[in-house]
């Protein structure tokens, strides 16, 4: 079952959902143009790169105005590794292992994720009690299952995904501040077939007008109640990408908020085909001295 | 009456001592009731700064990061006194007890040491404590058992892989049962083992993968056969034989066992092809000649060509395992776990099996899956005396349903089996709950409830229930 989840995930996981290029927009963009450009440097960071994360989930409560976990948060860290393929890299291959908690420790999943929605996404996983690799059913790349939790965490599928951007109305509302930042709010809509997907049937992003980072999203149920909100903070240039480094997302229903860290984002990275297949599940002397190499690149 | 409630209060108190112990934690806070999202709020994104303290130590290894250590307190204990009919008017008692008080640890150690090499070690240790079987079986005194378990030295060169030492081979696409999973020993030492992952026992082989452009080459050569242990003298499996069952005398015998498999990966299906020469896992053990003594262990060498596949679609995957053996012994009874107690007959037959089933994604939280084992001997007649008759005839092979729901962001799993065999003799029925406490503590749950008629050896554990208990602490 957590295969399911973790394909449906993975490779957004590794695009991070808050990073964009310094551009200079001088120019006026519509609401779609700004989510195009999101979607189209998302896609970048994506290819040939090398990610260290931390999530980080906990309890959490209202303490004196402020925000703040209730209990020690469970911690998971993982690495993931990723490579475009296809027409324009909007096909990709990535594989994540499970660094800690020891529990988890060498869980690993290799995943082909297809954008034509005709084709089903691919994972296969390695459980070393298992002993052996086994193919994940996944489901299609058209999202057609419920979005689930994003290795426990409070961050779902749907919120790592990208694209689709016809089945959603997108309007700016406004130029507005938020921590400080001019920022752009615009506001995604999903149309009837999208909306019988989601768990959302309003989105509201808070675009750092400068940086495009998304410093702020807000989402509401059917009845228009605010059932999530995410905040990008430590936004800094990694690679030559401003990016969120922190990503909170807290779901105001449950009282559970999961953090996102980037640790260590490097893209640029010469990443072999056969790093990305099935060998690097079970033969372990080769997955660490191929990681050990995409490591030097970085050093 | 009174063992039922020792059962049940040490799983309290063991559920309790964990809360305890999870809830012991600094920096509790006390909440305010009404949350006011309404609007801007602040938060304070320091809470995970650390994260990123790690980050810039992350260089600063130590050599315990190879080690992984999990410990383990479990209970268990059959809980329903009632008396089993095994014969008219001889009714068997069973009264419920505690079966199991053990402490345990398991250790494994994972360090690709140099550029192309990794090392793999893990190890067992079990104390056994007061009232369980293995206790009561020492005279009542506390035993300590340990046991290697993995050891095996990996090189990868190019396109190769080359790993020696003791190690396991699966085989086959069906999980749980499937025909082809037969490469490895296992031990099934009492019910708190169902699933075969925890059961294979490692042996020592020296395994060589190809992985070429388009598929993939899986050899190995298992340099010291070993075979299914006999069940522990007062585990629940165990039944005072006529003869001592000993382990096979291998003398100056040679035993190897070996095999290949190639596999492929097409679009949403994998497929395999593997022949092997084995010896059957199980001992076949003769009555001494003299009639006094020690059973005589034989072993059975068989040849085995299989074929395995998977196809997904959508949420839908399905499996598929073919297996054709020639020579194996007529009677191998194939219920997990009860193995010991068939009493094979000296005849050789070829057979075929098949394992098939389904895994189901009802959503990303629920999943079900369902294995069918079906086997036959060919020619299953010839070679019986007049009179004789086999344990297996005709088709017999067992099912296997699975049902798992994800609650609480993983937290908590709860999952259910029922296992029977095809003949409907017999039905085992798991329930199980597992809670992952916090990134070191989990505790986990079950009860297991058996049904059998006369046809079936788990007769003997008719109507049984047994109720356990495990508190985990990883790091």
């Amino acid at each position: 079952m957590q295969g399911n989840i973790l394909s449906k995930g993975l490779i957004s996981l590794v695009v991070a959902l808050f990073l964009i290029p310094l551009q200079s927009m001088a120019q006026e963009l519509s609401g779609r143009e700004i989510m195009e450009k999101l979607e189209d440097n998302q896609r970048a960071t994506s290819n040939s790169a090398l990610s260290r994360m931390q999530l980080s989930t906990c309890k959490f409560g209202v303490s004196e105005g402020k925000i703040t976990c209730a209990e020690r948060p469970r911690v998971k860290s993982l690495e993931s590794v990723g490579k475009g393929y296809g027409i324009d890299l909007k096909d990709s291959r990535s594989i994540a292992i499970l660094l800690d908690p020891p529990a988890e420790r060498g869980i690993s999943m290799l995943s082909f994720i297809y954008d034509d929605g005709a084709r089903d996404n691919e994972t296969w996983l390695y459980l070393s009690a298992l002993g052996r690799v086994k193919r994940i059913a996944s489901g299609s790349s058209d999202d057609e299952t419920e979005p689930g939790s994003l290795f426990g965490s409070e961050f779902t599928t749907e919120d790592q995904d990208t694209g689709k951007l016809d089945e959603y109305e997108i309007n700016l509302l406004e130029e507005t501040v938020v921590s400080g930042r001019e920022v752009w709010k615009i506001e995604t809509i999903p149309n009837e077939e999208r909306a019988r997907q989601s768990r959302y049937s309003r989105t509201v992003l808070y675009v750092d007008k400068e940086r495009f980072v998304e410093l702020r999203i807000e989402m509401y149920d059917q009845y228009g109640k605010e059932i999530k909100r995410m905040l990008g903070a430590r936004v800094e240039l990694m690679n030559g990408i401003w990016v969120a480094r922190s990503t909170t997302i807290m779901n105001l229903v449950t009282n559970r908020l999961s953090n996102m860290a980037f640790l260590e984002m490097h893209t640029g990275i010469d990443v072999p085909d056969e790093f990305l297949t099935q060998r690097t599940l079970t033969d372990a002397a080769f997955r660490e001295t191929e990681l050990a190499k995409l490591r030097a690149q970085i050093d | 009456m009174i063992e039922t409630k020792k059962i049940a209060g040490l799983a309290v108190a063991t559920l309790l001592t964990v809360l305890n112990s999870a809830n012991a934690q600094d920096d509790i806070l006390v909440l305010d009731d009404d949350v006011p999202f309404n609007g801007d709020f602040t938060f304070d994104d320091d809470l995970f700064s650390s994260a990123f303290d790690e980050g810039s130590s992350a260089n600063s290894s130590s050599w315990l990061d190879d080690f992984t250590v999990k410990i383990s307190q479990q209970f268990s204990g059959q809980i329903n006194t009632h008396g089993i009919e095994i014969a008219p008017g001889i009714t068997l008692p069973r009264e419920a007890e505690l079966e199991t008080n053990r402490l345990g640890a398991n250790i494994r150690y994972q360090n690709a040491f140099a550029p192309g090499w990794f090392l793999q070690a893990s190890a067992q240790i079990r104390i056994y404590l007061h009232d369980d079987y293995q206790f009561r079986a020492e005279g009542d005194s506390i035993d300590i058992e340990s046991r290697g378990n993995e050891f095996f030295l990996q090189r990868s060169f190019n396109q190769h892989s080359i790993k020696l030492g003791r190690q396991t081979v699966v085989w086959g696409e069906t999980s749980g049962n499937s025909v082809l999973d037969v490469i490895n020993t296992t031990e099934f030492r009492d019910f708190n083992i169902i699933d075969i992952e925890d059961a294979r026992l490692n042996q020592w082989m020296l395994v060589w993968d190809y992985f070429g452009e388009d598929s993939n080459f899986s050899s190995f050569v298992n340099l010291y056969p070993e075979f299914n242990p006999a069940a522990v003298r007062g585990s629940p499996f165990f039944f005072e034989p006529e003869f001592n069952l000993t382990d096979y005398e291998r003398g100056s015998s040679m035993l190897i066992e070996a095999g290949t498999q190639w596999r492929k990966s097409f679009q949403g299906s994998d497929i395999s092809i593997m022949a092997a020469y084995l010896y059957e896992n199980q001992l076949r053990h003769e009555d001494p000649a003299s009639l006094m003594g020690d059973a005589v262990a034989e072993t059975n060498d068989f040849f085995l060509l299989g074929f395995s596949a998977n196809r997904a679609i959508g949420k839908l995957l399905l499996n598929f395992d073919l297996a054709y053996s020639h020579d194996v012994l007529a009677d191998s009874f194939s219920f997990p776990g009860t193995a010991s107690l068939a009493n094979p007959v000296n005849l050789k037959k070829d057979q075929i099996g098949t394992s098939f089933g389904f895994e189901y994604a009802i959503s990303n939280e629920q999943s079900v899956s369902l294995g069918m084992q079906a086997q036959m001997l060919l020619d299953e007649d010839e070679g019986l005396l007049p009179g004789q008759s086999l344990i297996n005839d005709g088709v017999f092979g067992s099912w296997l349903v699975r049902y798992s729901n994800t609650l609480m962001n993983s937290d908590l799993v709860i999952s259910s089996t029922l296992q029977g065999d095809l003949a409907a003799n017999s039905l085992l029925a798991l329930l199980g709950a597992d809670y992952t406490i916090n990134d070191n503590w989990a505790i986990g749950g079950q009860i297991i409830s058996i049904t059998s008629n006369e046809e079936s050896p788990l007769l003997f554990f008719a109507e049984d229930v047994r109720l356990s208990a495990t508190l985990t602490y990883s790091f």
